[in-house]
């Protein structure tokens, strides 16, 4: 009984339903003094009746031209927003940017996934100070969110990032902003930096369902957050599931939420992933934990690896960028190009 | 569903004396005659003192029922329909529209399953674009952020040609065209195709000609399975009101579903054996990463043998 959903008063939904009207699809389609005759009301009544059942079906309509679904937008209208406003987040490295098409892109959910120590939390760490470089400097200007599941989040080491990005920040403003604008333009400092990533510790998978779930409230409520990083998505999920079946669907429905949480709000999602040995076709290879099913989650993958004795990130799945390969490297001041003296040091 | 009290007009046995005897069973409308037992309307009628007028009226509704369902149609008529309005829609690339004998078919499901990063994406982009300079407008359906305005307006200039001032005129045309909807549960998904359904058949104005949704596995997976059956039917109402709108409407659907494991580590489309039927051809997309050549394979179709295969890049 569709109508009983109606937000009409309990008299009008009686006569809706004692006039053979159950679904919503049977009011639709009348028109207001047709249902006025049936219903015995007046006209103005059934023109509200009829207001609130198409209000209550429709879909808010954001773009101006004309959908045949309420609530789309048309590829048009999507590029002209796409052109006009910045939606990358650099990583500071300018390999890496450039194949990445300027940095991680908001309004997406990118999947970062490695083998231990390849610089996967020093990406996350980087990522965290880097969103919120302000406007003029050519970022974002928002916060950031850390999700840290593993214990991994050091403070000290993103105060040593963000000093770095703070120094670097002061270059370039010296160097281009000349003049009496080099007044208006405020620096930040390390310290400002640590306050604007918000820090969520999380011990168990149900902590990270309910997290993933209340992210949509505290979002509101933080309306400049910009980046989400959560690290790593898979820590939990790893040891202690007996029901596989049951961690493919949870990990589905977190999949659609964070989906859900980019694309509303325009953050950019960024999840860490661990690796795990596949065996097919008759040798052992290294693919990112958590399944086939969960290679579907994410919008964009990036895979990090050594090659030789340098660090490489790999593009592995993107609907809108090449699959290309760029080296970088982790320095003290964070992840930078790739350089002589930056390699691994060789094991004896 | 009409009002009982619509009938009274046109008909004489079914009067006011019969709707009251409706309303005492709780009927107000022709649905819910038609969900009532009438041997047991029948045997109350036979117990009140006007029972042949009731009788009569009850016979009276069940042969105007006759006359409303969906009529039998023949072979000839069907054919008919078939050469006038269900025509292919060429993907916009030579091999696979080989493979498919001319392209996608309007009135079909079609669905492309594949491992992660095997092409079905960009199929879409493609055949979305081709649609959309050439023959009418697209519904794109996303369930996962992956609709690129840029990758599409590459599509769209590569497709149309390198004369300037003139791609740009079909640029924002055929963009214009091309409508994307970002669905994250698949009760959002379902709202969508009903409004879509209810536009379509209210104003004839709007002809599109393409309906993709990519992916409904990622929005179906997370409710199916587990103690309850709601996932199943929530599959079965999907494909239903698919398969009606690619009918009725002259439309071409396209879905993209993923893979999973199956026994003996080979892969096997997603949404088990519920979904299995559901769509009319089914195409399996493999991409050879070292030479970033993309394969697809017939697994199922309704009139071509399956195990066809064909190879083609995407620039």
């Amino acid at each position: 009984m569709e109508v009983l959903r109606l937000p009409l008063s309990a008299s009008q939904k009686g006569k809706l339903i004692s006039a053979g009207y159950t679904s919503i699809a049977s009011i639709s389609s009348t028109s207001p003094s047709h249902l006025a005759l049936e219903l015995k009301v007046s006209e103005n009544e059934a023109l509200e009746i009829l207001k609130s059942v198409s209000n209550g079906s429709r879909l808010q309509s954001t773009s101006s031209s004309l959908t045949v679904v309420n609530g789309a937008q048309s590829a048009w209208d999507m590029l002209q927003e796409e052109e006009t406003t910045r939606v990358h987040i650099t990583t500071s490295c300018a390999d890496l940017d450039s194949i990445l098409g300027g940095g991680i892109s908001c309004k997406e959910v990118t999947e970062i996934g490695g083998v231990p120590g390849i610089g996967k939390t020093q990406l996350g760490i980087q990522l965290a100070v880097n969103v919120q470089i302000p406007y003029d400097y050519g970022g974002v200007g928002g916060k950031a969110i850390y999700i840290d599941t593993e214990g991994s989040f050091m403070a000290e080491r993103a105060l040593q990032i963000a000093e770095a990005c703070s120094h670097d920040m002061a270059e370039y403003s010296r160097l281009y902003h000349k003049g009496p604008q080099a007044c208006e333009v405020k620096t930040m400092q390390p310290k400002d930096f640590l306050e604007n990533i918000l820090y969520f510790r999380v011990c168990s998978y149900t902590e990270q369902i309910a997290l993933t779930n209340y992210l949509d409230e505290f979002i509101k409520d933080h309306k400049d957050v910009k980046v989400v990083i959560i690290d790593s998505i898979t820590f939990h999920f790893r040891q202690d599931f007996d029901d596989m079946a049951l961690r493919t669907r949870v990990l589905g429905g977190i999949a659609l939420n964070l989906m859900k949480l980019a694309k509303k709000f325009g953050v950019a999602v960024v999840l860490l992933n661990q690796v795990t040995t596949k065996y097919s076709d008759g040798s052992f290879h290294l693919a990112l934990a958590l399944g086939d099913s969960w290679s579907h989650a994410s919008t964009n993958r990036i895979i990090l690896h050594w090659n030789g004795d340098e660090r490489y990130a790999y593009i592995d799945k993107s609907p809108s960028l090449r699959s290309a390969s760029a080296p970088y490297s982790v320095t003290p001041k964070g992840i930078r190009n790739s350089s002589s003296n930056n390699k691994r040091i060789k094991h004896i | 569903m009409g009002a009982l009290n619509y009938l009274t007009v046109e008909n004489a046995s079914i009067d006011a004396d019969f709707v009251q005897f409706c309303a005492s069973h709780g009927i107000f409308s022709v649905e819910d005659f038609l969900v009532h037992d009438v041997y047991v309307l029948v045997a109350s009628a036979e117990k009140l003192s006007n029972s042949d007028r009731l009788k009569q009226g009850i016979n009276q509704m069940l042969s105007i029922i006759e006359t409303w369902h969906q009529p039998w149609v023949s072979g000839q008529v069907l054919l008919e329909d078939r050469e006038q309005n269900k025509h292919c829609l060429s993907t916009g690339c030579k091999s696979f529209d080989m493979l498919l004998q001319g392209g996608l078919r309007v009135g079909h499901v079609t669905e492309f399953v594949g491992p992660s990063s095997s092409g079905k994406t960009q199929v879409c982009f493609q055949v979305a674009s081709n649609v959309a300079i050439k023959l009418g407008s697209v519904v794109f359906i996303d369930s996962g952020n992956s609709f690129s305005p840029t990758r599409i307006k590459q599509i769209v200039t590569r497709i149309s040609g390198s004369v300037e001032t003139w791609v740009h005129g079909i640029l924002q045309q055929a963009m214009r065209n091309i409508e994307c909807h970002a669905v994250f549960d698949v009760y959002a998904l379902l709202n969508v195709l009903q409004q879509l359904k209810s536009s379509l058949e209210s104003q004839a104005g709007y002809k599109v000609r393409l309906i993709i949704v990519d992916s409904v596995s990622s929005l179906i997976a997370p409710i199916l399975g587990g103690s309850n059956a709601q996932g199943h039917a929530l599959i079965a109402s999907v494909g239903y009101l698919l398969k009606k709108l690619a009918d009725r409407h002259n439309i071409a659907v396209l879905v993209t579903n993923h893979m999973v494991s199956g026994e003996g580590g080979t892969l096997k489309p997603a949404l088990g054996e519920s979904w299995k039927n559901i769509p009319h051809v089914r195409l399996q997309f493999s991409r050879d990463h070292a030479t970033n050549i993309y394969g697809v394979y017939i697994l199922k179709h309704p009139y071509m043998a399956s195990g066809g295969s064909a190879n083609f890049t995407i620039p």
